[in-house]
This record gives structure tokens, C-alpha cells and sequence, in this order.
């Protein structure tokens, strides 16, 4: 069978009934999407399929059949961010970033069809991703700088330049610092 | 300290929203299989095991238990003084629900898990324990060769024990005794990533193993151990971890994988399900602790005696260690001069407990914060005028006699309370954290106080 | 490398119904994939062991109303019940999260295994509004109460749609809330009043949903504790369901007028 990943048509071995989230981790190297839970109960392997967000631990691959799967990968590239995983970035709304692409592509679902979202169409999209790390505060905060288009334009690794020049107070004397 | 209060970008930040942060479940090498664990069914039994079944299986190409382990029965923290007592791979005792009896290596993870279902095992099944309250009761199932508590903290005694100033006196002296009883449950650390562990031969009989650890070095000395290997043949990749919050210092997937690896000499990788990772990792422990504090009416606390028994589950893996850091901070944040505390890791037929954010010390700072709180109302005293003048400050001493070179209690509350808008009297409102003096210092806080050299 | 887990089923495409009843049989090694929320992981996890797994033939994924009755094919995802009848919409809207709730279908919702913990939130709302359910398997074709099909079990038929009078109705749903914006039903009551006629349902009390008589014969909210033994589970204990029952009941009652 085949699948449209990103763009590109790919050919399917895999067995009728793999789950589509295996497909793209093992056949087709595709590794963006996580085993989290394998049972949709944590979102970390959500994707696009027909533009619309589902869980690839959910879906046996031959129901794919013909359609377009989006993963991460297709959103953008290191050299050029999608305005939203720029957002993530500059927001902190990624600490050990397991759930993060799953987290992307449901929000990208959703500024797609919500363009101005409210916090509360923000969280019923995200409502079934899980985060262990963040508290979700700074997800939330990255999917509506994202909307408001509140993002930097440029990408820079850190520097020490990039530091507070005002030396904070010593607080324990004789210490080294 | 230029770094300090900076915003600087995350330097895995960028790898993280374009999905090119490679976790250990996203490494592949050619020619990998993949294991499935057989774990007991039950909370203790005498076991005996057959594994021919499973290892005639086309596509099966390893499968490990005990018998592989040139030693399997290896405490995590035996440099610390710790004994082992834990075994890698169960062998003639399963001691907790989700225990792991063997791991076998295939083609897949389904004929792998098939295999596992074709090892016989006969469960000789023994009353278990799991309310830690009755381990001493005189008919209580015996969990542990060590008895039902831990008996090697230093000197051979089996607590840990904290005795300070003279409890008897505080609490001759008080104007009341406050008592609560506090039991935080077990919580499970739950990271979306599952604890994955990949074992690579190399063709110099060196193995690399990509590890989910929190601890490299550690990890690495814990699979040396068992293995009975010295350092340098093994490469550890990591530093990668999609959750630990100390679940993933355990060193669960590595050692097993890379055993397997050895056998079939070829790559395994094993990764755990979230049924694994619900029911059979390790989890924060439960603790039942019981607290009297002896307190004056104008609401000083002169002495506080505490008994924690700590669930450390089958095995001991790091509960002392816990159990030490809990004795040092039991207190809380508050200086109480006069103390008597004991302290227990109790063994029960569960998962054994592990490190959890803030080990040993999260739920005691739940109860020690409880219990201020129920002094306050039964005093009839303002919480935050209690906490303020119980307080640790500059040049107060824990519980072990470490002097506090600089508590930040005192600017804390006082931060809550404007956050609040809770209005304090102008003698609270002015506190520091300042070495005591004056009403600061009644008697009885003066010889728990550190000399001057010894708070800097 | 393609996955191919060795002992996967075949999976069949049937053309028509009939084709599908032919194909699943006695139903014994055979299971029918809906949306595959609840099918996929039990095949992954070997929990579901089975020859054959067969797709749902075109024609069942239409909700209709005609002659008086509201049909939801079996083949209907639960996203697409949101907006429409009361209390069904309401459970709709809470099941799981968008993304399941868009993949999950009617029929595979009314299929789920009994005693695992609580899924199947369609059924209490279904059973208020009075809903048959027509299957097909040995025998033929069958139209049954849906309390009935509940309690035989599906094992050997195959549900092709679910029917209710198209009607006006008072109705109420009330579900134990949880601090989390997802969570699975722990406990939940749905309601309808209809020329006088009440019928109770609960999710959560027993291995299906069920209708509480006791209540639907106008006793007290607390009566409900007569009709069902709740147990613990993995999200909550039997004490804490029966704790909230009654408060549930008479939440759900109150929206009657």
C-alpha cells in the first residue's frame, strides 16, 4: 500500500494491521512520532492524517490507505522554523521534549482550523497530550504567541553575550563567586 | 555568575520541535532484535522455571534469566555501605508483583512476547505484606532474608536514629503536646518516555548501550557490577531522557538488554510498555509518620518526637540513603532544639520505592508544613506568626547539626503573605533571616545555636 | 524494514453487509474494526487473539432521521454526535479527547468488553433514549432493546446501527468531574423524561451501562445504590461510586424539571 508522508509518496510493506505510528518509526525511519503509551491514552504519537490530528498508535496503517501523513519532520527544519515550533523554542514549551511533537502537530491542527483560539480551544485540543515535565503553562503560553505571530524571525545558537551584564548579589559571604 | 537570571535558548531546544532529538527508542542498528520480560503474576511465591520452550523458538535468539548474570544479586549503593540484596533476574523467590523472572531477545516484540507466554514457571504462592504498620506484628509474612526492616545502618542498628538536646525535658515543659499522623501514598514518576534500553556488541567485545539513565557514570558502574566487567568495555550513550524525575536512576532496562545482547551477540533493544511502566517500575515511597511536638502557649516549639517507617517495597535499592536525607530535614523549615526521632525502611511485597524529586524529603515537608498548620489552630495562634518565629535563620542547626549558612524561611513566608495580603503585626512584619537575638532567642533555642565559625 | 508482528490476523475488506456476516461467522476468531481505538491496542497487546479482523463494509456511517426514528449507522465516529440529540451529545463531547473521539465509532463504543474499566459511554445516554440496536450474526438479523444486547454480550453478532424515537425529550447528564481537562468516566448518569415516562441509565457501576429502575419508578436518588454494586477499579474505588451516585442522580433528575 502507500502513504504520502510529508510530501513524498512512500511504499508500505508493513502488515495491514501494524499501527501506523510503527510504520513510520521502523519502516520508514520516521521517529518524530513516540511510543508514549501505545494505547492513545498520551498523545506523544500524534500526527496529521488528512490534515486532521489522530493517534498513530490508534490506526492500523491499511486504513491509511492514499492519504496524507504529516509528522514534525513536514512542519519545518532547523534552518527554517515553522512560526509555531519557533514559538515552542522561544517560549520554553519543551523541557525533556518527548511530548513535544505530538504537542506540535495538535496545535498546528488546531491554529489551522482556529486561527485565534481562545485558552479554552487551546486546551480541549491539547486535551489528550500529556506533559510531565512543563506543567503545560508554557505550551499553552507557545500556542498563543504562535497565533498572535509574537516570534522572533531569526534563530541563534546561545551566547554569553546573550547574559545579563549586571552581576547578581553575593549572597553567602566568602563565597568564591 | 553572568549566566544567572539570563534568558538563554534551551541548547536541545531546537532539536526538540523539529523532532530530531534522538531519544534511545529512536536509535536503530542494523540487525537489532527486541525483548520482552517475563515478570511474576504474583506478590510472592517460590518459583521454578523453564525456559526450553521459549528458547526453541524460530526467531528467538536469547533468552536470559539468573543462571546468565555473573552477578546478579547486586545493591545499587554498595559503595555508600549499602548491602546488596537485590537480585537482577528473580531465582528460586519472586518477592513483589511485576518482578522480572527473564528476558527474552527476537525478531519482534510479538514473537518475543509469545515466547515469554511459552516459559513455564510454578508459583509456590506465600502470604504477602503490605501495610507497613503491621511488618513488626509477630504473625506479619516474612518479606526479606534481612527480617522486615532494614538492620545495616551504620553500627549494625536497624533505624536511623536522630537524637538532639533533651526531648524529655521539652516535653515536660510544654504547654501542650500537638500529634498528627501523616501518610503520603505512593506516587508513580510516569515520564512519557517508557524506560528503553538499547545493548550494542562491538566487534572489540566491548558493548555500547544507549541508556535512558539519569546517572551515566552510575548506570555505567551498575551494569560493570553485574557484569563483572571493568569500566572501560563498556560505552555509555546518553544524557537523552524524555522524563526521569529520578525513576530513571535505577538502571531498569540497560543491564538485562545488554546480557541479552551478549548472549545472542546481537544488538537488543528492550522497551518497557506503559502497563510496565504503571505496574512494575519504581515508584516514590509511601511513608506513615507519626509526630508529637511539644509547643508553649505563646506557641514555641521546644521538641518534636517523630517515628517514619518508609516502605522500601522488596528491596532495599536506595531507601536508606532516603531515609538518611528524611531524618536531616525533619524539622521542615522550622529550628526545634530538642529531638527524638526513629526512623525505618520496612519491607513490604511491592515494587521497590525509589528516588522522586526532592528524595525522602517532598512528603516530609507535606507532613512538617501539616503539622505547623494544626499547632497554629490549636494554639489559637496566626500560622504565619508561628512559622515566623519557629523559623530557621542564619546560624540555627537541622537536625544533624549542620549549621544554616543562609535559610531563606523568613523572607519566604513573608513573600506569601503579601502575595496573600495577609496582614501581619509590625514585630513579624520586620523579621529577617538574621542569626537569632533578643526575643528571638529564648533559652531554649540558644544551645542548638552554631558558633560563629561554624556558620560560615 | 517492514513490521510484521509474525502471528498478525488477516484483515478482510467486505464489499456488503452480507459479505461481512459471512466473513465473521460465529464470531469466535473474528473481530470487526471500527475506528480501532479500542481494537488496535488489543491486538498490539496481545490481548485480542484472534484469525481474522474485518473492516466495516461502506453504508454504515450515516446518521439519518426517517419515520419518526433517529438511526446512527455503527460505522459513525462519536465526533460527529456532538451537536446533536441530548444527553448523547453531552457524553459525546467528553469522551476522550478530539483526536479519539474523531477515530472511535458507535458501534465499536457499544462493543466494548465488559470489566475492563469504564468504556462505553455512549450506552447510558443510548439506554435513556430509549435505543434498540440492530446486529446481525447467527440467525439473522435481530432488533433488541439495547439493555438487552448489553447484557448478552456481543461476542457473536455484529452491530449495524442504533435507533431511537425521534422525539422531544427533557433530559440531564451528570458525570463525576476529574481535575484534568481528559480523563476517562469514572462515573456518569444520563437522563430523559418523555410523556411522563423517566429512564435513568448509569456508565460505570457495572460491567455495562444500565438503566437504574429503581430510580425510573420514582423513588430517591439513593434508591440507585439498590440497582447496582459498584467495584473498584483502576480509576476509582466501588466506595467513592457509590459515595457520588445518588448526588449524580439527582444532578441529572434536576435537568428534568
Amino acid at each position: 500500500m502507500h502513504l504520502i508522508v510529508n510530501g513524498v509518496e512512500r511504499e508500505v510493506d508493513s502488515a495491514p494491521l501494524t499501527p501506523l505510528l510503527h510504520v513510520l518509526r521502523e519502516e520508514l525511519g520516521i521517529t518524530s512520532p513516540k511510543a508514549g503509551c501505545q494505547q492513545g491514552g498520551c498523545g506523544s504519537c500524534t500526527v496529521l492524517v488528512g490534515g486532521e490530528p489522530r493517534r498513530s498508535c490508534l490506526l492500523a496503517v491499511a486504513t491509511c490507505e492514499g492519504f496524507e501523513v504529516t509528522t514534525v519532520e513536514g512542519l519545518g527544519t532547523p534552518e527554517r522554523l515553522a512560526p509555531l515550533q519557533a514559538a515552542f523554542h522561544e517560549q520554553y514549551g519543551a523541557q525533556c521534549g518527548f511530548c513535544t511533537p505530538g504537542m506540535l502537530m495538535a496545535s498546528h491542527a488546531l491554529l489551522e482550523r482556529t486561527p485565534s483560539p481562545s485558552r479554552r480551544d487551546i486546551e480541549s485540543a491539547l486535551a489528550g497530550h500529556l506533559c510531565r515535565c512543563t506543567g503545560y503553562v508554557k505550551i499553552i503560553a507557545a500556542v498563543e504567541a504562535a497565533a498572535r505571530g509574537d516570534v522572533a524571525s531569526d534563530q541563534r545558537e546561545p551566547s554569553l553575550a546573550d547574559a545579563d551584564p549586571s552581576e547578581p548579589d553575593v549572597l553567602i559571604p566568602g563565597s568564591p563567586a | 555568575m553572568k549566566v544567572v537570571g539570563a534568558r538563554l535558548p534551551r541548547y536541545d531546544g531546537i532539536g526538540h520541535v523539529t523532532g530530531r532529538t534522538r531519544y534511545v527508542d529512536d536509535v536503530r542498528v542494523p540487525g537489532m532484535l527486541w525483548a520482552k520480560a517475563l515478570r511474576s503474576p504474583v506478590d510472592h511465591a517460590g518459583i521454578r522455571v523453564d525456559t526450553s520452550a521459549a528458547a526453541r523458538i524460530r526467531g528467538v535468539h536469547a533468552v536470559v534469566t539468573h543462571e546468565d548474570v555473573p552477578r546478579n544479586v547486586y545493591g545499587h549503593l554498595e559503595a555508600l555501605g549499602i548491602p546488596g540484596d537485590e537480585p537482577l533476574f528473580a531465582e528460586d523467590v519472586v518477592r513483589y508483583k511485576g518482578q522480572p523472572i527473564a528476558l527474552v531477545a527476537a525478531e519482534d516484540e510479538d514473537l518475543a512476547a509469545e515466547a515469554v507466554e511459552a516459559i513455564r514457571v510454578d508459583y509456590d504462592e506465600r502470604p504477602a505484606l503490605f501495610d507497613i504498620r503491621k511488618a513488626a506484628d509477630t504473625d506479619a509474612p516474612k518479606v526479606h532474608h534481612w527480617g522486615n526492616w532494614y538492620p545495616h545502618f551504620e553500627g549494625e542498628m536497624d533505624r536511623r536514629q536522630i537524637r538532639k538536646g533533651d526531648v524529655d525535658r521539652a516535653f515536660d515543659q510544654a504547654d501542650v503536646i500537638v500529634s498528627g499522623v501523616y501518610r503520603p501514598a505512593a506516587i508513580e514518576h510516569c515520564p512519557i518516555e517508557p524506560q528503553t534500553g538499547l545493548a550494542v556488541p562491538e566487534p572489540d567485545g566491548r558493548l555500547t548501550i544507549y541508556s535512558v539513565t539519569q546517572a551515566l557514570y552510575f548506570s555505567m558502574g551498575v551494569v560493570a557490577a553485574h557484569l563483572e566487567w571493568p569500566l572501560n568495555k563498556l560505552k555509555f550513550v546518553g544524557g537523552t531522557v524524555g522524563g526521569g524525575f529520578g525513576g530513571k536512576v535505577d538502571t531498569a532496562a540497560d543491564t538485562p538488554a545488554a546480557l541479552a545482547a551478549l548472549k545472542s551477540g546481537r544488538p537488543v533493544k528492550w522497551r518497557w510498555t506503559r502497563e510496565e511502566e504503571l505496574l512494575c517500575s519504581s515508584t516514590r515511597a509511601p511513608w506513615h509518620m507519626e509526630i508529637a511536638d511539644a509547643v508553649t502557649s505563646d506557641g514555641w516549639i521546644l521538641g518534636r518526637r517523630m517515628l517514619t517507617l518508609h516502605d522500601s517495597g522488596a528491596y532495599a535499592r536506595f531507601s536508606p540513603y532516603g531515609l538518611t536525607k528524611h531524618s536531616f530535614h525533619h524539622t521542615g523549615a522550622y529550628t526545634i532544639p530538642n529531638l527524638h526521632f526513629d526512623g525505618y525502611v520496612v519491607f513490604t511485597n511491592r515494587v521497590p520505592t525509589t528516588a522522586m524529586r526532592g528524595f525522602g524529603v517532598t512528603g516530609l515537608s507535606f507532613a512538617t508544613e501539616l503539622h505547623v498548620s494544626r499547632i497554629a489552630n490549636v494554639l489559637g495562634i496566626d500560622p504565619f506568626e508561628l512559622r515566623l518565629k519557629n523559623a530557621n535563620r542564619i546560624g540555627d542547626t537541622s537536625p544533624n547539626r549542620i549549621a544554616l549558612p543562609d535559610p531563606s524561611t523568613v523572607p519566604t513566608i513573608l513573600d506569601i503573605a503579601d502575595a496573600l495580603g495577609h496582614e501581619l503585626p509590625a514585630e513579624y512584619r520586620t523579621m529577617t533571616r538574621d542569626r537569632r537575638d533578643g526575643e528571638l532567642l529564648p533559652e531554649h533555642l540558644v544551645a542548638q545555636l552554631a558558633s560563629t565559625e561554624e556558620a560560615h | 524494514m517492514a513490521v510484521v508482528a509474525h502471528s498478525a490476523p488477516d484483515l478482510i475488506r467486505p464489499g456488503s453487509v452480507d459479505e461481512l456476516v459471512g466473513a465473521f461467522g460465529d464470531g469466535s476468531d473474528s473481530a470487526v474494526l471500527g475506528g480501532g481505538t479500542v481494537l488496535v491496542p488489543e491486538l498490539l497487546h496481545r490481548r485480542a487473539r484472534v484469525a481474522r479482523v474485518l473492516l466495516l463494509p461502506p453504508g454504515l456511517d450515516r446518521v439519518t432521521r426517517e419515520g419518526g426514528r433517529v438511526s446512527i449507522g455503527a460505522g459513525v465516529r462519536v465526533s460527529e454526535l456532538e451537536d446533536g440529540d441530548e444527553p448523547l451529545a453531552t457524553a459525546a463531547r467528553h469522551l476522550a479527547d478530539l483526536e479519539v473521539r474523531s477515530q472511535a465509532t458507535v458501534g465499536g463504543n457499544l462493543c466494548v468488553r465488559a470489566g475492563e474499566t469504564p468504556r462505553g459511554d455512549l450506552q447510558a445516554p443510548l439506554l435513556a433514549l430509549g435505543a434498540t440496536v440492530r446486529t446481525v450474526g447467527a440467525g439473522g438479523e435481530r432488533d433488541e432493546p439495547l439493555e438487552d444486547f448489553l447484557a448478552s454480550g456481543a461476542g457473536n453478532r455484529v452491530v449495524l446501527d442504533v435507533s431511537y424515537d425521534d422525539a422531544e425529550r427533557s433530559t440531564g447528564y451528570a458525570a463525576a468531574l476529574r481535575p484534568h481537562t481528559h480523563h476517562y468516566t469514572i462515573l456518569a448518569v444520563a437522563a430523559a423524561r418523555r410523556n411522563g415516562e423517566t429512564r435513568v441509565a448509569v456508565t460505570g457501576a457495572a460491567p455495562t451501562a444500565v438503566r437504574l429502575p429503581s430510580v425510573e419508578a420514582g423513588g430517591s436518588p439513593a434508591d440507585a445504590l439498590d440497582d447496582v454494586h459498584p467495584q473498584d477499579d483502576a480509576l476509582a474505588s466501588g466506595w467513592y461510586r457509590r459515595r457520588i451516585l445518588p448526588t449524580l442522580v439527582e444532578r441529572a433528575l434536576s435537568s428534568l424539571g
